[in-house]
């Protein structure tokens, strides 16, 4: 499926190509400007799904995910400082997200530690604080830029891929690869844990240890994404779900599975946004989001 | 049912604040149209809408950078007691109140310098507080000339305002000439097939709905991206590759120093046919424009 998806968003694009004898042009157009961004796509996608899978299982909470965790909006703040600050260094924006993600996510861990140990309502309750302040530290920030600025900025904001560079695709690809690993490592540990943090401690679960390398992988592979396309939305959100729905919540497969399925929903999300109104684009955020937000509607009426 | 309570005081307090700003809005309305001295008259506005001004205006806000620019210019700078953030040209204009941006005007501020006019583009979204503006005596013109003949006009229509009628027909005199010397110029040379990039990443450039289509059209050129529907676009680079233009024009500002690379194997690139120009000028339809044909055509046509 993966595979047939991939061919589909290749062989569509705002400019006609032909199978086999490519020009040099239609060469360049295909291997330096369409296929890195495709494979982005594939990065990001993976990338902010098992995010959210890690989350949800970490936190027993369906609706966990990067935005409600603050996760992704202290990767936005960090990108927009580079953004603002370092302009001319490309590797300002990915170290400033995944310091941003980090940030973010230790004072969500902060806020919401409390003496004995962490229950999820205040986790949940310290993700949404720390989301809203970084969001208006944004929306402050963006009224600092000038109108293209800032008609760049709100395109980025929604989630663009059209940025992609060989570099980027490099860079998302070993941060997703990892994240996943990681992650898929820790599945078994995350079972035992959506049982209960006592039961699974009982099993010889580290519960500490693993929650530190669920928010760190989480963080990374946030980090890279959003440095690379902005936000884009809902992904981290229904891709565990539609997995969880179809094959059950054991995490062993739930997690590389919502790698693949996030890669499959964002390529194709992208390859409409690339096409729907060519040669104009449309910001691929909007596109998961319109299709993220009836299914999740969907998805919660056939659950209850 | 507590909630239910709260959401339907929350409605009527809304709907008695609502009557409450509605009738402050129709008691002063009237005190607008009996100003104090000289008198007033009706006026048609870009929109066409009805507008009361009196009979010369004294005292005027510019909520758009090519809005002061153009005040300045037909002589009426000295009048102007409210600019926005950006207005930056003429240097006089640096030093006049600022009342916020075009999509943020503080309208306080704007209230406390008391103006008659408040001149608008339409790309503000003033028309929400017309009503209040006009409640405390200011008018609210919309300015919004979308081509030359359109700039030309407005100026002559702002020298009427200002009683400066005299200069105003000086200086469209002066731009027309200068615009016909620039075609004419230009006129037997093949036209140049351009590309103008406003943003290198995402990648912005002029559509079909843009005033520079005119002025390039004017300085021997031709906007590659002419058919792109909308004003102001996201181009895919696909197409970008595609489009092989002979010069490149960017608009300067830091992060729009070179072309796209989707450009690499254009033309343009190719032999260097890339230039920068002021961004103010490229994005202001306001007496700047002919500078803008000017050195698109010296630049392109060197």
């Amino acid at each position: 499926m993966m595979a047939i998806t991939l061919v589909i968003a290749a062989s569509l694009g705002a400019e006609r190509l032909p199978l086999f004898d490519l020009s040099e042009q239609q060469r360049s157009i295909f291997y330096d400007i369409r296929l890195p961004r495709i494979l982005l796509g594939a990065c990001v996608g993976a990338s902010l799904a098992v995010a959210g899978a890690g989350l949800q299982a970490l936190l027993r909470n369906p609706l966990a995910e990067p935005y409600l965790l603050g996760v992704s909006n202290g990767a936005a703040l960090g990108t927009m400082l580079a953004f603002v600050a370092f302009q001319d260094s490309e590797a300002a924006r990915p170290v400033l997200a995944f310091a941003g993600a980090g940030i973010a996510s230790f004072a969500v861990y902060r806020i919401a530690k409390s003496g004995a140990g962490m229950n999820v309502e205040r986790l949940v309750l310290a993700g949404i604080i720390v989301t809203t302040f970084l969001s208006s530290v944004i929306v402050m920030l963006t009224t600092l830029l000038d109108a293209v600025k800032l008609r760049s900025f709100t395109f980025w904001l929604l989630g663009d891929l059209s940025q992609a560079t060989r570099n980027g695709v490099y860079l998302s690809g070993i941060a997703a690869l990892i994240g996943t690993l990681v992650l898929t490592s820790q599945a078994r540990a995350l079972n035992l844990m959506m049982v209960g943090e006592r039961d699974a401690f009982d099993f010889g679960v580290e519960v500490g240890r693993v929650r530190m390398l669920v928010f760190g992988s989480t963080c990374l592979v946030v980090g890279a994404a959003v440095a690379a396309s902005g936000s884009v939305g809902y992904v981290g959100l229904i891709v565990p779900h539609l997995i969880r729905l179809s094959i059950g919540s054991d995490n062993r497969l739930v997690v590389p599975f919502s790698a693949v399925a996030g890669a499959i929903f964002v390529v194709f999300a992208d390859t409409v946004a690339r096409t729907a109104i060519a040669p104009r684009e449309l910001p691929v955020g909007a596109i998961t989001a319109l299709v993220g937000a009836p299914l999740f509607i969907f998805l919660l009426r056939r659950g209850s | 049912m507590k909630s239910r309570i709260s959401a339907g005081r929350a409605i009527l307090a809304l709907f008695v604040e609502f009557i409450f700003l509605f009738s402050i809005a129709c008691s002063s309305g009237n005190i607008a149209n009996n100003p104090t001295m000289g008198g007033t008259r009706q006026v048609n506005d870009d929109l066409g809408r009805p507008v009361t001004v009196p009979a010369r205006v004294t005292r005027a806000v510019s909520l758009a950078p090519s809005i002061t620019e153009s005040i300045f210019a037909i002589g009426g700078g000295d009048r102007l007691v409210g600019v926005t953030t950006y207005c930056n040209f003429p240097a006089e204009a640096r030093t006049i109140a600022k009342v916020g941006d075009t999509l943020n005007p503080n309208l306080e501020t704007i209230i406390s310098l008391k103006p008659e006019v408040v001149f608008v583009s339409t790309a503000s979204q003033i028309e929400s507080f017309t009503n209040a503006l006009t409640a405390n005596g200011a008018a609210v013109y919309v300015l919004n000339p979308e081509s030359f003949e359109g700039v030309t006009r407005d100026l002559r229509q702002l020298g009427e305002l200002f009683g400066t009628t005299d200069r105003a027909e000086k200086l469209v005199a002066d731009l027309q000439r200068r615009a016909l010397y620039v075609s004419q110029v230009v006129g037997g040379r093949p036209v140049v097939p351009v590309f103008v990039q406003f943003s290198k990443e995402p990648l912005f450039t002029i559509g079909r709905q843009s005033f520079l289509n005119e002025v390039l059209k004017t300085a021997g050129t031709v906007s590659v991206t002419g058919d792109v529907e909308s004003a102001f676009p996201k181009l895919s680079k696909e197409t970008a590759a595609t489009l092989a233009p002979e010069a490149i024009i960017l608009s300067q500002s830091d992060d729009n120093r070179e072309p796209n690379d989707a450009f690499k194997d254009s033309p343009a690139v190719k032999y260097g046919h890339v230039y920068s120009v002021n961004a103010d000028i490229l994005s202001r339809p306001g007496p700047r424009l002919v500078d803008a044909m000017e050195l698109i055509a010296q630049k392109v046509h060197k």
